[in-house]
């Protein structure tokens, strides 16, 4: 085991010298620093350009100058590491200090949200194989695999930024939006039910008159721009999450759990009114940590106090019980801010931004205030997840699709049916587990892309992260930014690769690294 | 079983969210916005200093800053004129003999800068350091011709640098300062000095924190008067050092050293967030340039980086920016033009495109050119000439303007732009007329007739002579190759068709018989065009040259009345036409797109581009 990380770490130094050598020649010959300087018609104009040339060492070949670039990487051996510096005079490590968080915010959200969705929607569509469902969601996630990020970001900025924030202006809708809402939301929940033709239908039905009647109700109470939940809609999102959690967690013969569940809920919804109190002004992030903190330990000695037997599956129920029931209660409560958001003078009625990552307008007052905040953080975030989502979502659903339908058909799933166990302790204890085996192997890739950035979408949101940053090296010939970012990078490439490698080795009993 | 089911059809619909509880009746509508005084101006990129005097730092976003935040003698407009700021002060020249030239700057009275510190001509000694080489080397901080000057800035090497003489003199009072040069300066209007606040300057090199009392400003500021006297090397150093470094910052906050923020400008830098935006609020003890507009009159400034293209035009339909100065293309136009609550503002650059000949190799070279266009003989001129003439300016025109600017020209003269004082009168009898006059198609003709005396078996379909041309792989540039080869064609020339992304580099390379690319012009002066067609100008990069026109050209460094720079500039285009060196194509369009409740917004074609008269900017 350990000869065999020495021998994948001594390999990893050859690829990333191989890689930054032909990356630092192929950008230093295609590049002309000098070219701007040469349309000046300035009377010191030779002075510049000489003291360019000094500067960027460009009387040096670029094989060559490459090595005095290494210097600063080989010098890291003892401390000195020094990446250089950028052309406008700031060191290249403190710009990938500064813009490693930034693409952070920007990815981490959709590329959860991503992972999230698209394995749960993956695996509905393997267990309802062929089904309606399975059909639209197949063709659903090909259409977002072909989209181009940066027309779904113009799209998205159009629709639900500028004509939002235009609807907001006078916040009902209108008959034929009515009717489209219903319509579509009735087709996703009757396709995602199931079921014969009749009760499609059925579905189709109620859903589309309840959809219809909730948006004119919102529509007449002005809920767009002033929105809530209420104590009653918590509660019944607690209800209806403590007893789906039940469900997938134990199965709700199981009465102790269900019992646990609906008592932590209950809870959440007796803490509605006190919250709010605790939820003020002043608040901050640890607040909302410290309430999700107090609602999981609630949890646990709800469970602990119910169960006699299986006391560790009935306490982690009611954790998640809680936890999940205790998202809407602070959901409501940035919405309550949403409105007085919407109202000053910073937003003037156009919440959904197009670019940036904050408001520049909003007072001091404003921007201590931690609902305020975070809200502006979130209308600015918003798009780019969602386009992110929408484009990296698909190849999720496709992948653990295959995953489990491969798992389903293997023996010893139908020994697991044929011993009588029931269909959900089949499908989560035993074939989902495994079929999330060869999914670590891209999770750890993908979270290693990540910080190489989202180049387009960066810079279509006016985020300054990794992604931009390399769009800026190209654009103003910065090399040694451009190595920067490029060494990043291919490390933390080549170093994923390693550690999903050994991950896999680890949690797979079948598979065992030798020498 | 159904209990079952039905308790999943609950949880489902209850996580759907249909229902109708929690509603709040109390909504609140954003109040009126008629007193909107905040303009948010897109740049494409970041400010990376607030000190946009290095070659590094020397960038569009830095400059709009300092231009916000620093007023100074002169400034341009839109025509472009040089204006004179006469809020800050007045210059004259009081000696005019050919080996001294001598001109005063006097700062008016009662001027402050942003910390109550009064502005004097001892603000202005500082220039002296950044443009004067010899005064770098005397005071030991470096040559900056040999490496890094302690000052790193952009200003030596010019002519202030070449022909300024000894240090500047101040006044007794210490509000005026004059500067002696060895000869007249055609561009002296140019080489004036602009004021620094040198107290926070010392202070930092001190390293003070916070603003200084109003007395220790006033002998911090006696302190740099003593220190650029006697040349204080080391002191001098230390501020070199804040100056070329200390700026180089991208964010400003509450922790951010005020001194660094101390500006005389209509506006100074509140908070700067890196690489997202830079806020600016006005300055309240602003009296160095123009008056603010009466009437709603603008209160704040951000500068929010993004992108050019499709996110910048969507972030002014939806409000996010108020002001967007890109370079579009057609159809970028086109949506900006749709923006029902944006008005389009055309206008023109200064940087414009032009296509050179090569006669001959750069002096000094040691390769020749030995190409179709080599030399002067009959064969090589009418080559050129038909060269020229089958250059489809007009094609380009229609092509790359006129979807931006429907009003745009092609360009006729070298000198001057159109519009400009003696524009038409030079046009009318350079000799330019020859490449303009018939239809595009009578001029391909004529070109080929003039390469059919030389070649006999050339013909529209027979393209004879191979003609190597260097240019950028641009979009533009790559559209315009591509219009040219194929009228060349018609006259038997064969162009080449593959851009160099190294074409800077190869402008004195003899393997190309032909280039095109842009000059971008900094600034407007009576010889700024010397270089170009000096037989040893720095931007003659083609071999030309006659010693009659260097003669001209050189007798354009004199105090002259518009009429006479006019004759000599008709004179020089003459020989060149006549050489068929070069000809322009066009300049540059521009495009600025803003709110239209944003009144007074006008587009200039040089930098500091749309912010030169934000003073008259109000809603």
């Amino acid at each position: 085991m350990f000869a065999y990380i020495v021998r994948r770490l001594g390999m990893m130094l050859v690829i990333l010298f191989g890689a930054s050598f032909m990356s630092y020649n192929l950008e230093a010959y295609s590049s002309d620093p000098l070219a701007e300087l040469q349309q000046s018609t300035a009377p010191n104009k030779q002075y510049l350009i000489d003291r360019l040339t000094r500067e960027l060492m460009l009387d040096v070949p670029p094989p060559l100058r490459f090595f005095i670039w290494l210097k600063g990487i080989v010098s890291g051996l003892w401390g000195q590491f020094d990446l250089g510096m950028t052309r406008d005079q700031h060191s290249v490590a403190e710009y990938i200090g500064a813009a490693i968080p930034t693409t952070f915010r920007l990815v981490i959200g959709s590329t959860v949200l991503a992972i999230v969705l698209g394995i749960t929607i993956g695996m509905v569509t393997a267990i309802r194989q062929y089904s309606r469902f399975d059909y639209s969601m197949t063709f659903v996630s090909f259409l977002m695999f072909s989209l181009p990020i940066f027309w779904v970001a113009v799209l998205l900025k159009e629709y639900f930024a500028i004509q939002f924030n235009d609807f907001l202006v006078d916040p009902h809708v209108t008959p034929p939006f009515l009717l489209f809402f219903s319509l579509l939301s009735a087709l996703i929940w009757a396709g995602i039910i199931g079921g014969d033709r009749r009760r499609f239908f059925t579905v189709f039905g109620a859903v589309a008159i309840g959809t219809a009647i909730l948006i004119e109700v919102l529509s007449l109470t002005s809920w767009f721009i002033s929105p809530g939940l209420g104590i009653v809609v918590v509660a019944v999102f607690a209800g209806g999450i403590s007893v789906a959690i039940t469900h997938l967690s134990v199965g709700l013969d199981d009465k102790k759990s269900l019992y646990a569940s609906l008592i932590t809920a209950g809870i959440v919804v007796a803490l509605y009114y006190p919250l709010q109190w605790v939820m003020s002004a002043d608040a901050s992030l640890l607040t909302v940590i410290g309430i999700f903190a107090l609602i999981l330990a609630i949890g646990a000695a709800v469970g602990y106090l119910i169960s006699k037997i299986d006391r560790r599956a009935i306490m982690r129920t009611a954790m998640i019980t809680g936890f999940l029931s205790m998202v809407p209660v602070v959901i409501d409560r940035f919405m309550q801010e949403f409105n007085a958001y919407y109202a000053s003078d910073a937003i003037n009625g156009r919440p959904i931004p197009t670019m940036g990552q904050a408001n520049q307008l909003l007072s001091p007052e404003q921007q201590a205030n931690f609902w305020i905040n975070s809200l502006d953080g979130f209308t600015h975030v918003f798009l780019p997840t969602v386009a992110l989502t929408l484009i990296s979502f698909a190849g999720y659903v496709r992948f653990s699709r295959g995953s489990l339908l491969e798992v389903l058909n293997m023996d010893y799933i139908r020994t697991a049916r044929a011993k009588g166990l029931t269909e959900r302790t089949v499908i989560v204890r035993h074939a989902l587990r495994n079929a999330m085996l060869p999914l670590t192997t891209i999770l750890v890739n993908d979270f290693a892309g990540v910080i190489g950035g989202a180049i387009i979408t960066e810079s279509i949101f006016g985020w300054k992260g990794m992604g931009s940053l390399f769009n800026q090296a190209i654009g103003s010939y910065d090399l040694n930014l451009f190595m920067g970012v490029f060494i990043m990078t291919a490390f933390l490439t080549v170093f994923a690769n390693l550690v999903s490698d050994l991950l896999y080795g680890v949690m797979d009993p079948r598979i065992r690294i030798r020498k | 079983m159904k209990a079952t089911r039905i308790v999943r059809a609950v949880a489902g619909v209850a996580v759907s969210g249909l229902t109708i509880a929690g509603l709040s009746l109390a909504a609140v509508a954003p109040a009126n916005s008629a007193a909107r005084s905040t303009v948010v101006m897109m740049e494409t990129s970041a400010m990376t200093s607030l000190n946009s005097g290095t070659p590094d730092t020397n960038l569009v976003t830095n400059s709009d800053v300092g231009y916000l935040t620093g007023m100074g003698f002169i400034y341009y407009d839109n025509k472009p004129n040089l204006l004179r700021n006469t809020k800050f002060g007045h210059f004259e020249v009081v000696k005019k003999t050919p080996t001294d030239f001598q001109v005063k700057y006097t700062v008016n009275k009662g001027q402050i800068w942003s910390d109550g510190t009064p502005v004097t001509a001892v603000d202005l000694l500082l220039s002296h350091v950044l443009s004067s080489g010899k005064y770098s080397i005397a005071a030991g901080l470096g040559d900056p011709s040999g490496g890094k000057p302690a000052f790193d800035s952009v200003g030596y090497g010019g002519s202030y640098d070449g022909h300024v003489v000894g240090n500047p003199v101040l006044s007794s009072d210490n509000m005026s300062l004059t500067i002696k040069y060895d000869s007249f300066q055609p561009e002296w209007e140019l080489l004036g000095p602009g004021p620094s606040p040198v107290h926070a300057l010392e202070q930092l090199a001190d390293g003070k924190k916070a603003a200084g009392t109003a007395a220790a400003n006033l002998a911090s500021k006696a302190q740099f008067l003593k220190d650029f006297t006697s040349k204080n090397t080391t002191r001098l150093k230390k501020m070199g050092a804040i100056w070329s470094e200390s700026y180089n910052i991208k964010t400003v906050d509450s922790s951010t050293n005020p001194l660094l923020l101390v500006s005389n400008g209509a506006f100074k830098v509140q908070s700067a967030v890196a690489d997202q935006s830079v806020t600016m609020v006005r300055n309240a003890k602003y009296s160095s340039g123009p008056a603010m507009a009466k009437t709603n009159p603008i209160n704040k400034i951000i500068f929010s980086f993004i992108a050019d293209g499709s996110p910048s035009y969507q972030a002014l339909r939806n409000g996010d920016i108020d002001i967007y100065d890109g370079q579009p293309d057609a159809a970028g136009v086109a949506q900006l033009k749709a923006i029902r609550s944006a008005t389009v503002y055309g206008g023109v650059s200064m940087t414009y495109e032009h296509v050179d000949l090569r006669v001959g190799a750069v002096p000094g070279a040691t390769t020749a050119y030995t190409g179709p266009f080599a030399g002067n003989s009959q064969k090589a001129q009418d080559l050129r000439e038909a060269f020229l003439l089958a250059l489809p300016r007009d094609g380009i025109l229609e092509s790359q303007v006129k979807p931006f600017s429907p009003n745009g020209v092609v360009m006729n003269s070298h000198f001057t732009l159109p519009g400009q004082t003696g524009y038409s009168t030079i046009v009318k009898s350079s000799g330019v007329s020859s490449f303009t006059t018939g239809t595009q198609a009578d001029r391909t003709a004529r070109a080929l007739a003039l390469v059919k005396k030389y070649y006999p078996t050339a013909s529209a379909t027979n393209s004879v002579v191979d003609i190597n041309f260097l240019f950028k792989g641009s979009q533009r540039r790559i559209d315009e190759n591509k219009l040219i080869a194929a009228e060349a064609a018609k006259a038997g020339f064969k162009v080449s068709t593959t851009p160099n992304s190294a074409w800077s580099t190869k402008l004195d390379d003899v393997s190309y018989d032909a280039a095109m690319f842009a000059w971008a012009p900094s600034s407007t002066s009576q010889t700024g065009t010397n270089a170009n067609f000096l037989t040893d100008g720095g931007n003659n990069h083609s071999g030309w040259g006659t010693a009659e026109l260097d003669k001209i050209l050189h007798s354009l460094e004199a105090y002259l009345t518009p009429a006479q720079i006019t004759a000599k500039y008709l004179a020089a285009e003459t020989i060149i036409n006549a050489n068929n060196w070069t000809l322009p194509l066009y300049q540059w369009p521009t495009t600025i797109a803003a709110n239209t409740a944003l009144k007074g917004i006008k587009s200039a074609p040089l930098t500091p581009n749309v912010v030169w008269n934000f003073w008259e900017w109000h809603y």
